[in-house]
């Protein structure tokens, strides 16, 4: 079962600056709505592939970027999954 | 003089007019493209908050503030001035302010004081506009919370002597308010230097109105003077403890901080003291002129480095308000007359309660628009219009 890692933040704001950081690195990320399963101060997430957590906490740290928690989360295949109905929901970076 | 169409706009002090032709653009082009709510969920939603999260890093560079998260949107420079005085007061506090302060401080200050909240001193002014800074120094008490001080008069131009009232008000253990609205985008100005200031978006940033801001040190925590929606903490009944979000409740003025940014654009792509340069040639001819004129007293310092591009004066034995209105009505000039929402400034200037013609031109303004604004005073008083 395939997983996804999501940072939560205390603010849009501090989401951003997370977004920021990390437009500037390879690393593969995505800017998503919270999934339910996770509470969150603020609506946005940041996702990305888990095997590279550490590395990308590094660089939110040593930039100073205030996040809440890391959550990892299984990809949903079951039928209710929106994405596995809209295949093409798949982004250039690879996160889906 | 024949009535005609000519519209000479010199209220650049009320606000500035015309506006750079990009601070149109982005407002529009906000409204038609990103129109998505800063802060909630959703991809549009998300562009428009990249887009306020740049702004904002935008204003704090402007005025020299590494963390952009202390810099708050706001509605205008009243909005703000309000956010940080009752976000900041408590009851037994004493507030020291000058004569020169407009209604956006002394209204707040008024109300506090009146319903028993603080206390406050007046420091006075001289009919030039100096503050006496011997009584500011004496002024201060064991309670002494908060000096708020306007860095440029809006009626005389005169700038303040900030650094000044800075050191005393930090060697007195008090935080400093700067009210920028009258100087910011004319003047440079280093925010950090100060616990708080103000600015308006509409007037020398040459954004549109509706705009503005207030910059809070790190040391400071205001109390939400505004509560409500921000996007974060949604099942907190009350406002998140993070900046801005704090401080900022309700959906923002997105096409305002959009045609803001492109002022400040400008103002960076042309040159802060190329812009105070050319204003203050204006101010100088100006000055120059009118001093020439008999009958005319003038209110505003001859001093290049005292004053921003803002002059007052009276034609003796005239009404303002009436000079004002031939000078529309005949000469197409549009002035400021009467108490400019600071009348203590009037009193200590001598103007009050009448209050001066105020003429203050702006980058856009030409040396042909102030010589035909000498002529139409010359022609005035000659024909006794």
């Amino acid at each position: 079962m395939s997983t996804a890692c999501y940072f939560t933040f205390p603010t849009t704001y501090n989401a951003l600056r997370a977004e920021k950081v990390l437009k500037e690195t390879p690393y593969s990320y995505r800017m998503v709505p919270v999934p339910r399963s996770i509470s969150s101060s603020c609506g946005t997430a940041l996702k990305c592939s888990c095997p590279e957590i550490e590395e990308i906490k590094g660089l939110l740290i040593d930039a100073n970027v205030e996040y809440e928690e890391i959550h990892e989360l299984e990809e949903k295949q079951n039928n209710f999954s929106l994405k596995a109905l809209f295949k093409k929901g798949k982004d250039k970076d690879g996160i889906e | 003089m024949e009535s005609n169409s000519k519209i000479l706009y010199l209220d650049n002090a009320a606000t500035s007019w015309p506006k750079p032709e990009n601070v149109y653009k982005a407002a529009e082009n906000y409204m038609r493209y990103l129109s998505g709510n800063p802060g909630r969920s959703g991809s549009s939603s998300l562009e428009a908050e990249r887009f306020l999260y740049n702004a904002r890093e935008k204003v704090a560079s402007f005025f020299q503030v590494k963390d952009p998260s202390r810099i708050v949107f706001c509605y205008n420079a009243t909005d703000a001035l309000n956010t940080a005085l009752k976000g900041l007061l408590e009851p037994g506090d004493h507030v020291i302010y000058t004569a020169m302060e407009h209604n956006s401080v002394l209204r707040p200050l008024g109300r506090l004081r009146r319903e028993g909240i603080i206390t406050t001193t007046m420091v006075p002014c001289n009919y030039e506009g100096d503050i006496d800074l011997d009584f500011l120094e004496q002024s201060f008490q064991s309670n002494t919370r908060l000096v708020v001080f306007t860095q440029a008069s809006n009626i005389c131009g005169k700038i303040l002597p900030y650094k000044e009232i800075v050191e005393l008000t930090y060697k007195n253990g008090a935080l400093s308010l700067m009210d920028a609205a009258q100087a910011a985008g004319s003047i440079p100005i280093n925010a950090s230097e100060v616990d708080l200031m103000v600015f308006t978006g509409h007037k020398s940033l040459m954004g549109p109105p509706g705009t503005g801001g207030l910059y809070v040190s790190e040391d400071i925590d205001l109390k939400p003077w505004r509560e409500g929606g921000t996007g974060s903490h949604s099942d907190l009944d009350h406002q998140p403890p993070n900046m801005p979000e704090r401080l900022e409740a309700g959906t923002n003025n997105g096409p305002g901080i959009a045609g803001l940014v492109e002022g400040i654009n400008f103002i960076e792509k042309t040159g802060i003291y190329q812009i105070h340069e050319h204003e203050n040639k204006l101010t100088s001819h100006l000055l120059e002129g009118l001093s020439d004129i008999s009958g005319i007293k003038l209110f505003t310092p001859q001093n290049p480095s005292e004053r921003v591009s803002v002059v007052s004066f009276l034609l003796e034995g005239v009404d303002p308000g009436e000079l004002g209105d031939v000078l529309e009505s005949v000469f197409g000039i549009i002035s400021r007359t009467g108490l400019h929402c600071a009348p203590l400034a009037h009193q200590a200037l001598g103007t009050y309660p009448a209050g001066t013609v105020r003429l203050s031109p702006g980058y856009f303004n030409t040396i042909q628009d102030i010589d035909y604004v000498i002529h139409a005073l010359q022609e005035i008083v000659s024909l006794k219009l």
